[in-house]
């Protein structure tokens, strides 16, 4: 008999863990947190999700494998989107942030 | 990681790691808050509560019947809820039916009473087959459905969710509430799976 792990092709192995790194349980925090403190519902997160995932499905229909970490990628592009439509954060703002932390955790390095 | 002291984030954890930052600055999101969700999450949050209402429900009638009826209010009874589990739907397996729950659109899952979903769950295999091939399905996760038997297969969506009550096993009838709640597995409250005497 095949595990759900083997039946399941391409999908990684299920260890009991909840989240694979980190950050994966820092992007469902916040989006957790946003739809709690009513910045967002979650169902307008949901359909931000469903478009991402929807993305990816046609990828995979053209015979592209699912990368191992998938799931959260898309469900942090989908709140990133999310935030983008709610005027919340843009784009520039968070590529400024991204930078301002790489050099940042570069000049701690130096030291 | 040991040797290592690379500390600057790179890829999606300095993406996520800047977004944080930016929700912070702005009074949105704050640390504690959200180490108390990813601690919820991944320490308090799991099949076992759902196993408890599985287990509840083969041991109290009147408790089956609330579940059925309404399994919202019925789990919220046990002290199970929250703001994104949504209305929770029970379907019980019978001789005749057997229910299976997916996602077919993204990973919508009951939370307050599975936790969060496994990965196969969320994955594009399971998702596509499941409404397709169901049988199919359940037969790899070695359980061979009767051709007798129906098999429903649920769709979830962010208002609704689903718990599956499993049969319960011959061979249990002297156990006790606590002894059935052991037997339960998470598979079988997504309908993947049987529960079994022992």
């Amino acid at each position: 008999m095949k595990t759900p792990e083997e039946l399941l092709a391409g999908t990684p192995l299920e260890k009991d863990v909840t989240f694979s790194a980190p950050w994966e349980a820092r992007a469902f925090a916040m989006a957790v947190r946003l739809s709690e403190a009513g910045i967002c519902t979650w169902k307008e997160f949901r359909t931000h999700l469903i478009a991402e995932i929807g993305k990816a499905d046609k990828v995979r229909a053209h015979g592209w494998s699912e990368g191992g970490d998938g799931y959260y990628v898309y469900f942090l592009h989908a709140l990133e989107n999310l935030l983008r439509e709610k005027n919340i954060v843009d784009a520039a703002a968070l590529e400024a942030k991204m930078h301002e932390i790489t050099e940042a955790g570069h000049e701690d390095h130096e030291h | 990681m040991s040797g290592s002291h690379v500390t600057v984030p790179t890829g999606a954890a300095l993406r996520v790691k800047a977004l944080e930052t930016l929700l912070e600055q702005k009074g949105l999101v704050d640390s504690a808050a959200l180490d108390a969700i990813v601690d919820t999450y991944e320490t308090k949050v799991g099949p076992r509560n759902g196993a408890r209402i599985v287990a509840k429900a083969w041991t109290d009638p009147t408790f089956r019947k609330r579940l059925l009826e309404d399994a919202t209010a019925a789990v919220a009874e046990l002290g199970y809820g929250g703001p994104e589990g949504g209305h929770l739907v029970a379907v019980e397996n019978t001789p005749q039916v057997h229910n299976l729950v997916v996602c077919t659109l993204c990973s919508c899952y009951p939370w307050p009473v599975l936790g969060l979903p496994p990965v196969w769950y969320k994955s594009f295999a399971y998702r596509s087959r499941a409404v397709r091939d169901p049988r199919g399905v359940l037969k790899e996760f070695g359980v061979e459905v009767p051709f007798n038997v129906e098999v429903r297969v649920w769709d979830s969506s962010a208002e609704q969710r689903y718990l599956v009550i499993p049969q319960r096993p011959k061979g249990t009838e002297g156990m006790s509430e606590e002894q059935l709640t052991d037997l339960v597995t998470r598979d079988s409250m997504i309908g993947v799976g049987l529960v079994k005497a022992s």
